[in-house]
């Protein structure tokens, strides 16, 4: 459906519209209910289009390449525009298309991206583990919180990129989209105590990750060191 | 209310930030914090990070994008 997902180019010369080559694929999608108003495409337009921006990035950060993630965008959009007719209006819009994306996401580029992660570190208590951030002093900790407030987006993003894929995800959803838990679990389909696990511990590999960057760089309280 | 201690302010501070904790242990970890400045400056870091990676990953959709899905979207209503 997708034909060039390993295809990394920063530039935008490659969006493309698959749709030429890929009428078939549509075929599987839900039809159109026939009674839905003429004017649903200038409603779901209206309503929905503004996420774009929203969903690129997420996409961005769910696929870490420009080109995979415009086409999962405008694959989200397809699909939702062919079920725009079950989309309940007054309930959350946002949640609704971020399952859409999140469920073509892994259909689609999960299976070709395998990572070498697997999940049973999800069954694992992690919060009583704090250990080295937790017995860290008082200044210590204010001097993280300024450190961290200090890095560059660039850094953040990349330290966000290299943590497994479903406590990214997690930590995503809840840190940038600031979704609810229950509403992460229904968009990952895993129970919330999943989803608190692994939130957790994905914010505590990106605080390490984060703390390690400043120890080196030599970032002080201060942010006296690029 | 009454003080929870750093241990249960510990394992439940990330829920109080995001407010999925209920009204009593949310008025108890609010009393410890209060109280605590350890535990204060825990919930500034985990704060800090919360605004950090938002701030961070902000994106704009190409605007070839948002002319792309227009295009589709008139597609797909075509062939319905």
């Amino acid at each position: 459906m997708i034909a060039t997902l390993d295809r990394v180019d920063a530039s935008h010369e490659h969006l493309r519209n698959p749709s030429a080559d890929d009428r078939g694929a549509n075929v599987d999608l839900p039809s159109m209910d026939d009674s839905q108003a003429p004017d649903a495409r200038a409603q779901f337009e209206e309503q929905a289009l503004p996420y774009m921006d929203q969903l690129y990035a997420a996409a961005m950060r769910m696929t870490r390449n420009p080109a995979d993630a415009a086409d999962l965008v405008q694959e989200t959009f397809v699909k939702a525009f062919a079920s725009w007719h079950t989309f309940r209006q007054g309930t959350n819009l946002k949640a609704w298309l971020y399952r859409i994306l999140t469920n073509t996401y892994i259909n689609t580029y999960r299976k070709k991206q395998r990572e070498p992660y697997q999940s049973p570190i999800d069954e694992l208590e992690d919060w009583q583990l704090g250990g080295a951030t937790s017995t860290t002093s008082t200044t210590a900790r204010s001097a993280e919180a300024e450190a961290i407030d200090h890095m560059p987006a660039s850094v953040v993003k990349d330290a966000l990129q290299s943590i497994p894929e479903d406590f990214r995800l997690a930590v995503y959803l809840a840190d940038v989209e600031g979704f609810a838990y229950q509403e992460i679990a229904d968009i990952m389909k895993t129970p919330i105590g999943t989803v608190m696990s692994r939130l957790h511990r994905g914010r505590r590999m990106l605080r390490e990750l984060l703390a390690e960057y400043a120890q080196e760089r030599g970032i002080t309280a201060s942010g006296s060191t690029k | 209310m009454t003080d929870c201690g750093c241990e249960k302010a510990r394992k439940d501070l990330e829920e109080y930030l995001r407010n999925e904790v209920c009204r009593t242990a949310e008025a108890d970890i609010r009393q410890h914090l209060e109280n605590c400045p350890g535990c204060r400056d825990e919930a500034l870091v985990s704060k800090t990070l919360t605004e950090v990676l938002a701030r961070s990953c902000k994106e704009a959709a190409p605007e070839e994008l948002r002319e792309l899905v227009m295009v589709r979207l008139r597609e797909v209503q075509a062939t319905h």
